[in-house]
């Protein structure tokens, strides 16, 4: 009698036990699709924790770096075996906010109860499937944002064409290279010369008035804008690490942007000689 | 300057659009930019404010805007500070540096690349102090 009685604890046990790491995998898979996508650490910990909570784990603890997430839980602190833990690489990737956007909604709508645990890992899957925007627009928005700041740091409407042309191209180069295994400062350090060399180009052909805005308004495209402001944000919630992490991140590339467009000054100095400007 | 607010805004959303942020914010992005850029550019004509001020009180305009928008819109106030604190960026500090840096000109370079942290600083403290304020306070405002 005892025994059976304890038997059937011990099914439903493992029953519970396997729901519990599926519970953990779910969470862990959005904090995955926060991390990678710009979230600040406190929300990647705050949202897997949320959904733990709401699906019964009440000892699931996490640790998330800037890439990297850690995990440990079971259903009760002194439950014996059925432990569950893994570590998770993730390796900084360019943000998409709208994911962002969608995972912080859907750990609202699970705090709400309306999902089970299935249709959230469903949810998730077609969160992390969430295309880009097309390569046309992106172009195209770099190029519009290049010529806006441009006529904001105080170019002519004709710098700011040429700005736009310059952020067009520089897209487009920033796009092939999206996928490709060269480091971020190569990256850095070509897309600030290639927009230095096109803006002298067409300042040689008589297009654009003043070089130097033209060059400023087309560089912005490259500017670390997520890593910058999470890398602050996550420094004021006390996340130290990270937010060091995505601050060297940032001043990196603006360091490698800054040595584009010095070399590239530097190499037309000496090929053209004359003054510069 | 109204036509660089319109720049400003509508460079704002351009990024925001690099970003990957949803449509519908477009135009919240675009307000957010414009708005800390207008702020900024009303301080150092108008007012006795140095540019590394001006960029403060922007960035403290901007932060809190976010914030609003955030919590009015239930989202993540990344997705409106991300792009708008973008105008405030010292971009032409960095030029600058750089330039005067190849030109074999150290004190201008020194003194750009220093206005340039400055002014960097000048944003962190406008983050930092906006996010010190604890979310009822924007639930409030809003009801």
């Amino acid at each position: 009698m005892v025994n059976e009685e304890l038997k059937q604890d011990d099914s439903e046990y493992e029953e519970r036990e396997q729901d519990d790491s599926k519970v953990l995998e779910t969470a862990l898979a959005a904090g995955h699709i926060l991390l990678e996508n710009g979230a600040e650490i406190a929300r990647v910990e705050e949202t897997m924790e949320r959904i733990c909570r709401h699906f019964g784990v009440e000892s699931g603890n996490f640790f998330v770096l800037s890439n990297g997430i850690f995990a440990t839980g079971s259903r009760k602190p002194d439950s014996p075996g059925g432990q569950y833990a893994k570590v998770q690489h993730i390796p900084v990737k360019g943000a998409q906010l709208d994911k962002v956007v969608a995972v912080n909604q859907l750990s609202r709508e699970v705090a709400e109860g309306r999902y089970s645990l299935e249709q959230v890992q469903e949810k998730l899957e077609q969160i992390r499937r969430m295309p880009r925007k097309s390569f046309p627009v992106q172009i195209l928005a770099s190029g519009l944002g290049s010529a806006c700041f441009c006529y904001l740091f105080g170019g002519s409407l004709a710098d700011s064409l040429v700005a736009f042309a310059a952020g067009f191209l520089l897209y487009v180069f920033v796009l092939m290279v999206r996928e490709s295994r060269i480091s971020k400062i190569t990256k850095n350090i070509c897309g600030g010369a290639l927009v230095t060399f096109l803006c002298i180009l067409s300042y040689g052909l008589g297009l654009g008035d003043n070089l130097s805005h033209m060059v400023i308004g087309s560089i912005i495209p490259l500017v670390p804008g997520v890593a910058f402001t999470n890398g602050i944000r996550d420094i004021a919630d006390g996340d130290y690490i990270s937010g060091a992490v995505r601050l060297l991140d940032a001043i990196l590339v603006f360091l490698c942007i800054a040595i584009g467009v010095g070399v590239t000054f530097i190499v037309y100095h000496r090929v053209f000689g004359g003054i510069l400007l | 300057m109204i036509g660089q607010t319109i720049a400003a805004a509508l460079g704002t959303v351009a990024f925001s659009v690099l970003f990957g942020v949803p449509r519908k914010y477009y135009g919240y992005c675009g307000l957010v930019g414009g708005a800390g850029w207008c702020l900024y550019s009303i301080l150092t004509v108008y007012t006795a404010c140095t540019a590394v001020e001006a960029t403060f009180f922007a960035a403290f305009l901007v932060v809190l805007l976010s914030r609003f928008l955030a919590v009015w819109e239930k989202c993540p106030a990344t997705v409106f500070l991300t792009a708008g604190v973008f105008p405030l960026v010292p971009g032409t500090g960095i030029y600058w540096t750089a330039y005067y840096l190849v030109t074999d000109r150290p004190a201008e370079a020194a003194d750009n690349g220093f206005a340039a942290v400055k002014a960097a600083f000048a944003i962190v403290l406008g983050i930092v102090l906006v996010f010190e304020v604890p979310d009822s306070f924007f639930k409030m405002k809003n009801k």
